[in-house]
Parts: C-alpha cells; structure tokens; sequence
C-alpha cells in the first residue's frame, strides 16, 4: 500500500514551477506552490495569464482544460484555470486576481478552445466579462433571471433572485 | 417532412433569423432537408444552485448534498468530494475504506454502462436489448443495496472512510454476480458485433476527430473512442488505482460503435477490478475518526466517473464550519461541445443516438427546437418524435444508409 | 359517484396511460420508474404504459424538484391533460423540494435555505394526488403508490369529472 504522505516525490513539479518562474520572471508571483505530487498553483499577475497558458500548451502538451473556478473573496474576483499538462501529467491551476469594479479579462478560447463553456458558466455566475468570446451568453440560469443578479457573488441575496411562485 | 403537424407541437412560422421562443427547449438544431447543419445545446434545465448550496452548509451536510447533483453516479461525487476534505485534512483513511470505496466506484460504472447500454438500444429501436440489459443491471442494483442499503444514492461515503463493511457472505455473493454478468455480457457483446441493423445504425456515425476531441477538452468514453488512451485513473492515480492492475480501453474509429464498445469493454475491466479488490481485500477498520474542523486550504481532486472526469476543487478558509468554496465539474459539461461537433453533417434520424453517445446525465433530448433552413419554419420536436421518426426513417432508408456508411 | 363516472373511472383504471415529466431532478427517481417498467417490476401487465404526450395521458408522474425554469412548462403541460387527470409526486423532492427546498420561503434562523433555483415540491404548482416519498422510492414503492392511486380512483375517492 503506497503511503503518499511520506513517499511523495515532487521533484518534477518544483522544476517546471521553477521553469516558469525562470521564463516569465516576476510575473510568476511568490505565493506559487507545490501543493502535492502532480498539483501546482501558479499565481500569475493578472496581464500574464495568457502568455503562461500559452506556453504551458506548446511546450507540456497543456491543452485539455479541466474547468475554470472563479471566487468571491469579498474585496476582489480570484479566477483559477485548471490545466492539465499531458506530458508531465501535473494538473496546473493558473490563478489570478481582478477587480470588482471592472470585472473583464481577455478570453483563452483560442488558445484553449475546450474553454467556452467554462468562461460561460463563470459569466453566469459572477458576471465577469472574457472579451473575445465568441458567443458569451448565459449558460445556467434561467432565461427570466434578472439582468446584473449573480448568484455565486458573496452578496448574492435569495430575494434578488426575485423568484415567486404565481 | 410530413405536413401534417401532431398536436402536441407548435408550428411557428419563421424567417431565416435565429428565434428567440419562450419555450425552455434544451436544444436547437438547424437542419435542411434532412441533414443537420448545426446544433446547439441549451443546458441549465436542470441547474439546482448546488455550489451556493454546498457553501452554506456544513461539510458534513455537503456530503449528502452532492450525492444528488447526479442519481447515476452518485458515489463518484460523493466519494470525490469525501477525498478533497480528507486531503484538506491532510488524512489517509484506513486501507480497507479506500478498497471498498473503490469497490463501489466499479460497481457504480458497471450499473452505469449497463442502463447506458439499455438507453442506447432504446434508442436505436432496439427494446429487448433495453430489457435484457436493465434485468441484468438488477444484479448490480441488490449488490450495492446489499452493502449499503439502498439501490440509489447509497451513502457509502464519509468524510474519513466509508460508513460500511463487507462480510464474507457479501463477497462470495458479489462474486457470483461478477461471474453471472460477465458470461452475459460476453453474450451480447458478440450479438451486437455480429447483428448488422445494430451496426448500420452505428458506424461511421456521429464521429469525433481524435484532434477534435482532445481539443475540445472531452472526456470519458467519448475521448476514449477517439483513440485517445487517457484515463483519471491511469493519468492521475487516486485511492488504490495505481495498484489494481487494468487496462485503459480506447478504441480508434472515433464513431458510435467505438463508444459502444468501449463501455462494453469498460465493463469487463470493472468486472476484473472488482474480482481484484476482492480477493485483496485488507483487513482492519473502514473508517477513521476525521476532526470536525477542517484547517485553511485547498484541493483539487479529480475522479474517473462513468461519464469522464469528475472535478472537485473545495478551498476552506480554517475559520467556520462550512465551505469557502466548492467547484464541481460534472463530465457531461466538458462533452456538450463535442456533441455539436459531431451533429453537424448528420441526418436528424441520428440525432437522438448520437446525442445518447456521450451518456448525458441531463434530460436532453426533451425539447429540441428544428428549424428548418430551407422552409424556414421551427417545429418543437419531443423526444417520442424523435424516437418514432428515426424508426420510420430508418425503416425507409436503412439499405443504402449503410452502404454508403460502410464505404467509409 | 354516478354510473357513468364508474364506467369511465373503470375504463380509465383497465390501462392508465402515464405521462412522465422530469422537473429538474438528479435524475435518481427517473431510472427508479423506469426500472419499474423493466420485466422484473414489470407495470405493464398491470395495462399501465408509459406514453409521450400530454393529451393521452391520464396519469402524470413528476420526479424531481420544481426548478425555476421549468415551473411554467409544468403547468401547461398539467394544462394539455383532460380530465378525468391525476397526478402522482415520485421522490422527496416532488414531495417537498427534498433536499434542495424551497427557495421561495424564508426560513427561521438556524435552518439551512432552499435552493435560489427550486420552488419546493411540485404540490407548490399543481395538485397532486398520490405521493411517493424516497431518496429515491424504490421500483416497489413506485408500483405500489400507482397501484394506491388507481385504488383511489376506482372508489370515486377521486372526484374529478363531477
């Protein structure tokens, strides 16, 4: 029976995150970690994720997108990429922060076209516009659910639903 | 196109814009003639508001929370989601837990495949492959209502271990079922490799590229009968799979059949793991005692489901009692773009099998909206219309249909 | 009850046609039912078939929780029914909305709130007839909650066409 706590081997992930940090500087930010074998959280600044996205699909053959996660932390939006590089077979979250006051980030669906429905979901949920979308409408919701009401917000109240039963 | 409209439809008469109709349809295909020409699936029929759920309520009542996201594969979210709070715990839960964990992980995919293999015979007008499938699936059903209790959302799970054992008298029983559906199966695998209506209606149909398929971030068996040999469980080794020996099934023709086989063939490997966990089956305890307050963090697990890859992130802020965040990916969502790619070009006769192919764990074929390119009219088509025009159509065109598929 | 409603009940309970609608559940109870119809629970030779279409069905059963999305389309199709028409809730959240609840209603203070997308069970939206508790009820209970329901109806306990 394999112990993984003791016996994990991370040598490989802390070389690709050095290889980043080697490749992209100061972009890469310090709170990046290894977190176990085979997951890597990569905080980039917010101007960087698509050239590191980029990167990691031509050189580890990163192209299958898991999901995109994106948070509420109350100040700001935290928007995470799940990304899996094949070659490595390490599952990499790209993460970074944007405002609340202008939630709008640049699209990956051409850099990673198994995006599309994510960054959907993600709009639907908190409202954060990815420029360059090419169809970026709502994905969940009902289509009677009020314009500007995100339910995954952390002010996100029941009543602003505006959901009654007549 | 017939021109009398049943009843139960509307027919709305329309220019070449796209309509907007009130109607809550779950699809909306654009065909001329007879060949489909784009589809779009309209999802969030069934959105329940799980994560804002998951979040305010405690881990423990998560844990039973999101066993219902999916009635089919239950245990796979479950147990995912008991896997990411443990590994936020930082714990390991005793050996004999994680095998029978993943025991019902396997049981879970055999019942799976075995309803998909009914749904997918129904489909195609094919009933009694529909009931011969479902009474076998029974099997399976008593296995898992045996060792826990229920045949449906079983609560095997919990945060430290699984929250039942298996005796002995349970294990030669399971090994009989094993022994029982593999000569079945065997059965009606060799039928359909050998029945030709079956073939006709499934190869060379609804194909997905293998650069298509890995580019549009498929998973599961849709990926797998796409020639590409990627598998959670071999890729991303979780509980006690990188010891069970298996082998990962894909196979290359990127059509229908490819995806029919590989869950036939999934079967088999289950069967074999099943017999594996079994026989090696540890002793000691099934449960560990987990602390009730979770530390800051975060943890990304990811679990072969039926379907394909299932993904839980789960981030704890240290402080209270219930998440901070929890992010589920169901497999269904990472397959919808490629049941687009693969309706377009087909004849709506292959819709609902094709639509079917991907397993979706959504009502999907209730209400589809066809709009006719050439006429420019929108019929609401249900699925029963559906079903009865592939019959007709098929009765009708099955002959030179298949000659044309099988010059491929 | 006068004779003509017993010949009709009588007519209606020899083989009731079931129209199944899926509210926005996790799908549990639907393969449950369906199961039901398989040849080891088998309804059919109780003459109950399983049709598509609102306007020959006389029996309507609902799996799942009233999600916002489609509360209307449940009405309407509870509307296309004739009468004499009844209907059956399969599964806790038919019943209550289960375990999602009941997002209309606010809730007192320490009790976890329903759901921003679900309206409860679907007794919230239309009259129900027969309910059939479960996580999801097993084939079984399926059968023995229509069996319930065409018992009610043959005793005229159900007075719809008066």
């Amino acid at each position: 029976m394999s112990d993984d706590k003791v016996v994990q081997n991370i040598e490989t992930e802390k070389q690709l995150l050095n290889e980043l940090k080697e490749k992209f500087g100061d972009k890469i930010l310090d709170s990046s970690y290894v977190k176990r074998h085979r997951r890597v959280f990569v905080d980039v600044k917010n101007n960087a994720y698509r050239d590191v996205i980029t990167y990691m699909r031509d050189n580890w053959d990163a192209i299958h997108i898991t999901t995109i996660t994106g948070m509420d932390t109350g100040e700001s939006f935290i928007l995470m990429y799940h990304i899996f590089a094949k070659k490595h077979k390490v599952v990499f979250t790209v993460r970074f922060t944007i405002p609340r006051d202008n939630p709008v980030v640049k699209t990956i669906t051409d850099i990673l076209p198994g995006a599309n429905l994510y960054e959907r979901e993600v709009y639907d949920m908190f409202g954060i516009k990815f420029e360059g979308h090419p169809n970026l409408k709502r994905l969940l919701l009902p289509e009677d659910w009020p314009e500007g009401v995100y339910p995954l917000r952390k002010d996100f109240k029941r009543e602003m639903g505006g959901m009654k039963n007549e | 196109m017939s021109n009398d409209i049943p009843e139960d439809e509307i027919l709305i008469p329309l220019g070449p814009q796209h309509p907007a109709l009130k109607e809550p349809i779950n699809f909306m295909i654009r065909a001329e003639g007879e060949i489909v020409v784009d589809a779009q699936p309209r999802i969030g029929y069934v959105h329940r508001g799980i994560e804002r759920l998951a979040m305010e309520r405690t881990y423990l009542k998560t844990a039973y929370l999101v066993e219902r996201v999916c009635g089919i594969c239950s245990a796979a979210h479950q147990g995912t989601y008991c896997m990411t709070v443990e590994e936020l715990l930082d714990m390991e839960i005793p050996p004999r837990g994680e095998y029978i964990r993943t025991l019902v992980w396997e049981l879970e995919r055999l019942h799976s495949h075995s309803l998909w293999l009914g749904v997918a015979g129904h489909e195609i007008g094919f009933d009694t492959l529909f009931m011969y499938t479902w009474r076998d699936r029974e099997l399976v059903m008593d296995i898992l209502e045996m060792l826990s209790g229920n045949r449906v959302n079983y609560g095997m799970n919990k945060i430290g271990g699984v929250r039942y054992d298996v005796t002995d008298e349970m294990k030669n029983k399971i090994l009989k079922a094993m022994d029982l559906l593999e000569k079945r199966f065997k059965d009606y695998k060799k039928k359909l490799s050998e029945e030709p209506t079956v073939l006709g209606r499934l190869v060379n149909v609804g194909i997905l590229k293998k650069s298509t398929a890995i580019k549009l971030s498929a998973v599961g068996p849709t990926l797998r009968a796409s020639g590409v040999k990627a598998d959670i469980r071999k890729d991303d080794p979780y509980g006690i799979y990188d010891e069970i020996p298996f082998e990962v099934i894909s196979y290359d023709s990127c059509d229908l059949a490819a995806r029919v086989f590989v869950r036939i063939d999934e079967f088999f490997e289950s069967i074999k793991m099943i017999r594996w966990i079994l026989n090696n089956l540890p002793d000691g305890p099934v449960y560990k005692r987990a602390p009730i307050r979770i530390p800051q963090g975060e943890a990304i697990c990811r679990n072969e489901a039926p379907r394909g890859e299932l993904m839980y992130y789960i981030k704890s802020d240290g402080k209270s009692n219930h998440p901070e965040r929890v992010k589920i990916r169901t497999p269904t969502l990472a397959n919808i773009l490629s049941i687009g790619e693969m309706l377009k070009g087909s004849y709506l006769a292959d819709v609902p099998i094709i639509v079917a192919g991907i397993d979706p764990c959504i009502s999907c074929m209730d209400r589809v909206m066809v709009v006719h390119e050439d006429t420019g009219k929108a019929e609401i088509w249900t699925d029963e219309k559906f079903r009865d025009y592939s019959r007709k159509w098929y009765k009708k065109n099955l002959k030179w249909v298949v000659e044309e598929r099988w010059k491929k | 009850m006068s004779v003509k409603s017993k010949l009709i009940s009588w007519a209606r309970i020899r083989s009731p046609w079931i129209l199944h609608f899926n509210t926005g559940g996790c799908n549990g109870c639907d393969i449950e039912l369906l199961a039901a119809v398989t040849p080891r629970f088998d309804v059919e030779r109780l003459g109950v078939t399983v049709k598509g279409s609102p306007r020959h069905s006389d029996i309507l059963v609902v799996t799942g929780p009233v999600t916002r999305q489609t509360r209307k389309r449940l009405i309407r199709i509870y509307n296309q029914m004739p009468e004499p028409k009844f209907v059956v809730a399969v599964g806790t959240c038919a019943c209550s909305g289960g375990i999602f609840g009941d997002g209309t209603k606010s809730c007192p203070v320490g009790v976890h709130l329903g759901s921003y997308c679900t309206m409860g069970g679907i007794d919230n939206v239309i009259p129900v007839d027969v309910y059939i508790p479960g996580c999801p009820p097993k084939p079984e209970a399926i059968v023995d909650g229509i069996l319930k329901l065409i018992e009610k109806i043959k005793k005229g306990e159900v007075k719809k066409d008066e």
